[in-house]
């Protein structure tokens, strides 16, 4: 990939980010103080990836979705391409929290396919790697008071709607505080996991170059953050609440719990 | 000291009775100062729409029951209309009472609170008169306690034995916080109102009202100063609304499954109450079924209800032992104030004659040493606490016992006591 392409793909990227941070201000704050901002940065950075992904054709004589990299920066252009287009007909804002993340992630793995020269200072690398690990893990135990709230607000529902009361269920919590539990909770496990997601894909791409797409722990740590996206997005944009968000929370939790011990190995490295 | 507790209450007498020998709020100073009068050392007098009740407390050598004779005489001119439904309880009966009343399980609605209120307002009425201070005040103080800890170890007082407070519980389960919660009451049924009102009192700040005919609806608005909507116009604003009252004389359902799956939608499933106190109903029963709606008709509110009084008289098994622990503690604290007294008197009178022959035996011993003074001191001292310990610990023993009162006579003679 030339080198200008890819500068083009970085400064997309970094437009990018803006999105997701109007993303996890929407999720965590409940509302969407940076929108206008975020959507004016992603347009600007469609422009870019646009240059970038021709510059790329043109130097290739072909479409360039030649591996993985460039495969991700492709799709990320088209999601983004859509949702502008989704956006200018229908004026459906409320999938930015979905896409806004995504795109980021997507353009992020895409920027980096040249590889760059390691850390100079290994303390750099190894103190992104402890930031990573106390993220992610902030990111998890947050999302077992989201299952764990989403569970008492199913036993609770139920009891209201089968119109039972009796002491035991008179000591759950109400409804409403639950629900506010689970967004808070949502929302900032959601913030954790993907600052920790963010920097473990920096680390790992300047400390190992290309190979780490590779990894199979790099897989999971995706499927992970993606359910985990998706219950952002049905949580916010279409207000699922109850059975469903006890469901995908729970799926969200053992997915963690895969990619935990998927990482049971750099865990090991890091006590070295 | 002797302790009475005589009255009527909604167990024991009729209303016709009741409101016979209640004393309005502005005589009962006036009747305070009759019963001090007529020989009472303390008197408080509650005097409650379900209860009038005399506490008492007289030196031992007057009767108390003679005291309130009198005082029924003086003040109805008769005391035999109450007879067979005046009670007279005596000491510990009378304290233990006492304790049940404060804490709300002698009350017609087992748990409610207006009676601590009212017991605190009785005794706040005898402080000002100065007609409590000793016994009475030991006595009541610890009712208030007792209420207290009742109240914080059961739930008796959480659960709603009204159908509307029921339906204020219920809006609390599952909104938590009623604040900024938006009520629309659809009709004009009384029931809705009341319900209304309590939902507005606790928190629910924003009212809607619709009504067929809008004047009506304009009524009912200015209560909660609130907001009247034209009938046809609130299907359209039912999304905005979290609790809906429905006491409307519509002879079919005006809300159905279908009409709940749309605002249901429009509201981003956020969950929804649901209140149909209309006969017949005004919302069709599968509403219920829908996802974040909670549909309650006035059987199922009833059903609450009753639940909660069951609740309420498990709780109150409970306080019923709090109280009888308390009662027990609270004689225990007066029979050995009663003995205090005599082990003061026993211990006054030891101490005396060691004083006065320590100080013979030093006036014929004039080359003591002070540590030798010193010394015959401290070994006099403990002559006398140890003669002491025994009968003091019979006194403590033999208090508040049924045959203690020979045994706490036979010490004071031996020692010679006045006490």
């Amino acid at each position: 990939m030339g080198e200008s392409s890819v500068l083009w793909l970085r400064v997309a990227a970094c437009l990018y980010s803006i999105g997701l941070l109007d993303a996890i201000i929407t999720v965590v704050r409940r509302r969407e103080a940076l929108f206008r901002i975020a959507l004016s940065a992603f347009g600007l950075g469609a422009l870019f990836h646009l240059v970038s992904i021709v510059e790329q054709g043109l130097a290739q004589h072909q479409l360039p979705v030649n591996d993985i990299f460039q495969t991700m920066s492709f799709c990320a252009f088209i999601i983004t391409a859509a949702f502008l287009a989704i956006y200018y007909r229908y004026k459906a804002g409320s999938l930015s929290v979905f896409i806004f993340p995504l795109v980021f992630v997507m353009t992020l793995v895409g920027a980096l396919r040249n590889p760059v020269s390691p850390w100079s200072n290994p303390v750099m690398g190894n103190t992104l790697l402890v930031v990573h690990v106390a993220a992610s893990l902030a990111g998890y135990a947050a999302l077992l008071f989201t299952a764990a709230s989403a569970v008492v607000y199913l036993v609770q529902e139920k009891q209201l709607k089968r119109k039972q009361t009796n002491s035991f269920y008179r000591m759950l919590p109400p409804l409403g505080t639950l629900d506010d539990l689970i967004s808070k909770s949502l929302g900032l496990g959601f913030a954790f996991l993907t600052i920790g997601m963010v920097i473990v894909i920096i680390w790992a791409f300047v400390g190992m170059g290309t190979r780490w797409i590779g990894e199979p722990r790099v897989a999971i740590s995706f499927i992970t953050w993606a359910v985990y996206l998706a219950l952002v997005f049905f949580r916010v944009s279409a207000g699922w609440r109850g059975r469903k968000t006890a469901i995908l929370s729970i799926v969200a939790l053992a997915c963690c719990m895969i990619t935990w011990l998927a990482h049971a190995q750099l865990q090991k490295r890091l006590l070295q | 000291m002797r302790l009475l507790l005589t009255g009527l209450s909604h167990k024991t007498a009729p209303v016709h009775l009741r409101e016979k020998l209640a004393i309005p709020e502005g005589s009962i100073p006036h009747a305070l100062q009759e019963f001090q009068k007529m020989g009472a050392s303390e008197a408080v007098v509650l005097s409650t729409c379900n209860r009038v009740e005399f506490l008492l407390s007289s030196p031992d050598h007057i009767e108390p029951g003679v005291i309130v004779d009198q005082f029924l005489q003086a003040w109805q001119g008769s005391a035999a209309i109450f007879d067979g439904h005046i009670y007279r309880l005596e000491s510990r009966e009378a304290i233990q009472h006492m304790f049940r009343v404060a804490a709300s399980l002698d009350s017609m609605v087992v748990g409610e609170p207006q009676i601590l209120g009212q017991l605190k307002a009785a005794y706040a009425a005898a402080k000002t008169e100065g007609s409590v201070g000793g016994l009475l005040e030991t006595v009541l103080t610890r009712a208030f306690n007792v209420a207290k800890r009742v109240r914080s170890e059961t739930g008796i007082g959480q659960m709603a034995v009204s159908v509307s407070y029921a339906a204020v519980e219920l809006a609390r389960r599952i909104f938590g916080s009623l604040k900024g919660q938006t009520v629309l009451i659809i009709g004009s049924g009384k029931m809705g109102e009341l319900a209304a009102k309590h939902l507005h009192r606790s928190g629910a700040s924003r009212i809607w009202v619709t009504n067929r005919t809008l004047s009506r609806a304009e009524d009912l608005a200015k209560i909660f100063n609130g907001k009247a909507i034209e009938y046809t116009r609130f299907p359209a604003m039912l999304h905005e609304v979290d609790i809906v009252i429905a006491s409307s004389g519509a002879p079919h359902y005006i809300l159905n499954r279908d009409d709940m799956q749309r605002v249901i939608a429009q509201r981003k499933n956020r969950p929804m109450f649901l209140i149909d106190i209309a006969v017949p109903r005004n919302i069709d029963p599968a509403v219920n079924e829908v996802e974040g709606a909670f549909l309650y008709d006035v059987d199922d509110l009833e059903g609450v209800v009753n639940a909660n009084i069951q609740e309420r008289t498990k709780q109150a098994e409970q306080a019923e032992a709090i109280v009888f622990q308390e009662v027990e503690a609270m004689m225990s604290r007066l029979k050995l104030e009663q003995v205090t007294p005599t082990i003061i008197s026993l211990q006054e009178q030891l101490e005396e004659i060691r004083a006065a022959e320590v100080l013979r035996t030093l006036r014929r011993m004039p080359g003591l040493t002070p540590e030798q003074q010193q010394q015959i001191e401290q070994m006099t001292k403990s002559i006398i606490n140890k003669i002491a310990h025994g009968p003091i610990s019979e006194l403590r023993r033999n208090a508040g016992q049924p045959e203690g009162n020979q045994a706490i006579e036979l010490i004071r003679k031996v020692f010679h006591l006045q006490h």
